[in-house]
């Protein structure tokens, strides 16, 4: 074997394998499991890209996208390692629901708490939203008021429990918004809740 | 005295507060997270990046060679991006109640990690992504990472 041929050629492939991975694409799989589709375009030509761990190399915008190919998950990572440090935790939302005609929190609902603390310190959020609802007995009106009041209640609730009041903004939406649709004075034990949403 | 100088303040608060809300700010997202030497340049200004901070339309964010920066937009879209990157908020309206839909962003060089939000999901064709080697349009609602060098 001739090692000169070989270290030439192993250089070359370094070269080669380096310069093609200047510009890539690869698609990830979401949180919930699922992988998407997208396309990329220039004046050269296109390319899908429809498959978790395939990505599509580009040499610049004058050069034909690559066919999607396989790219190893830890190459992946070993690329992206200061993005994936700093990359931000997905906004988490809680339901809180309510007895009847009431703005009194369900028992279940009010353990919820401990979670929703620990949501907040793991993305260390100044934006709660809590987004008041009811369900369709009643008139619009008064379904407005009593939404208002279990966002209240629910903001009172969420500031006992060392949560920053200024951190909170409160909407509500009387029976406009139903979780589950139903018709106009149906009770629905599900459409009585407050969404604490945590950004 | 004191009583004087806190009227002269107000007075001075009252008479800045209204040239600063005209200005027709389009909130976008904000940072969550931050590391090294990052900045959002703005109105012809750079200014530094630090989490909390408003993410405004037409905004660039740009990190140093230390840098990484994690954003959040108002649909849930979740950016980050390592050093020497650059990422420009070109359009973006996100309005499910009066249907209206649109993201189009502009990345320069860098390394970006990208994980869909609602628009994503409620209407992927609004979505499109300039980049250096072409454009990159949505199909269906997607993660993905880019790494782009000049």
């Amino acid at each position: 074997m001739n090692w000169k041929l070989l270290c030439i050629l192993f250089s070359c492939t370094l070269i080669l394998g380096c310069g093609s991975k200047k510009n890539f694409i690869v698609l990830t799989p979401t949180e919930d499991g699922s992988v998407g589709a997208l396309q990329v375009e220039n004046q050269k030509g296109s390319a899908i890209l429809d498959e978790e761990g395939k990505a599509i190399y580009v040499a610049d915008k004058e050069s034909v996208p690559s066919e999607p190919t396989a790219i190893s998950r830890p190459e992946i990572d070993a690329f992206f390692k200061e993005a994936l440090q700093v990359h931000p935790l997905m906004p988490q939302s809680f339901l809180l629901y309510f007895l009847f005609n009431s703005n009194q929190l369900a028992e279940e609902s009010q353990q919820k708490i401990s979670e929703i603390q620990q949501a907040i310190k793991d993305r260390d959020s100044t934006d709660i939203a809590i987004i008041g609802h009811t369900d369709r007995t009643g008139s619009d009106a008064y379904n407005q008021q009593l939404s208002f009041k279990r966002a209240q209640a629910v903001q009172k609730f969420l500031t006992e429990n060392d949560v920053n009041g200024d951190d909170i903004t409160i909407t509500y939406y009387g029976e406009g918004n139903p979780l589950i649709p139903t018709a106009d004075n149906v009770a629905e034990p599900r459409n009585r809740r407050v969404e604490v949403m945590i950004r | 005295m004191k009583k004087y100088a806190f009227g002269c303040l107000a007075f001075i608060i009252l008479c800045c507060y209204p040239i600063v809300s005209t200005a027709t700010e389009v909130v976008v997202g904000k940072v969550q997270g931050t590391r090294g030497l990052v900045s959002i340049f703005r109105d012809g200004k750079t200014k530094p990046a630090f989490p909390h901070d408003k993410v405004f339309l037409s905004d660039t964010i740009m990190t140093g060679s230390n840098g990484a920066i994690g954003i959040l937009l108002e649909d849930n879209t979740l950016i980050s991006m390592g050093p020497i990157s650059r990422l420009e908020m070109k359009k973006f309206k996100f309005s499910p109640a009066k249907n209206e839909y649109e993201m189009s962003l502009k990345m320069g060089q860098g390394s970006f990690v990208y994980q869909s939000g609602l628009l994503g999901k409620l209407a992927p064709h609004a979505v499109t992504l300039d980049t250096p080697v072409g454009k990159i349009s949505m199909l269906k609602g997607t993660d993905f990472r880019a790494r782009f060098s000049e």
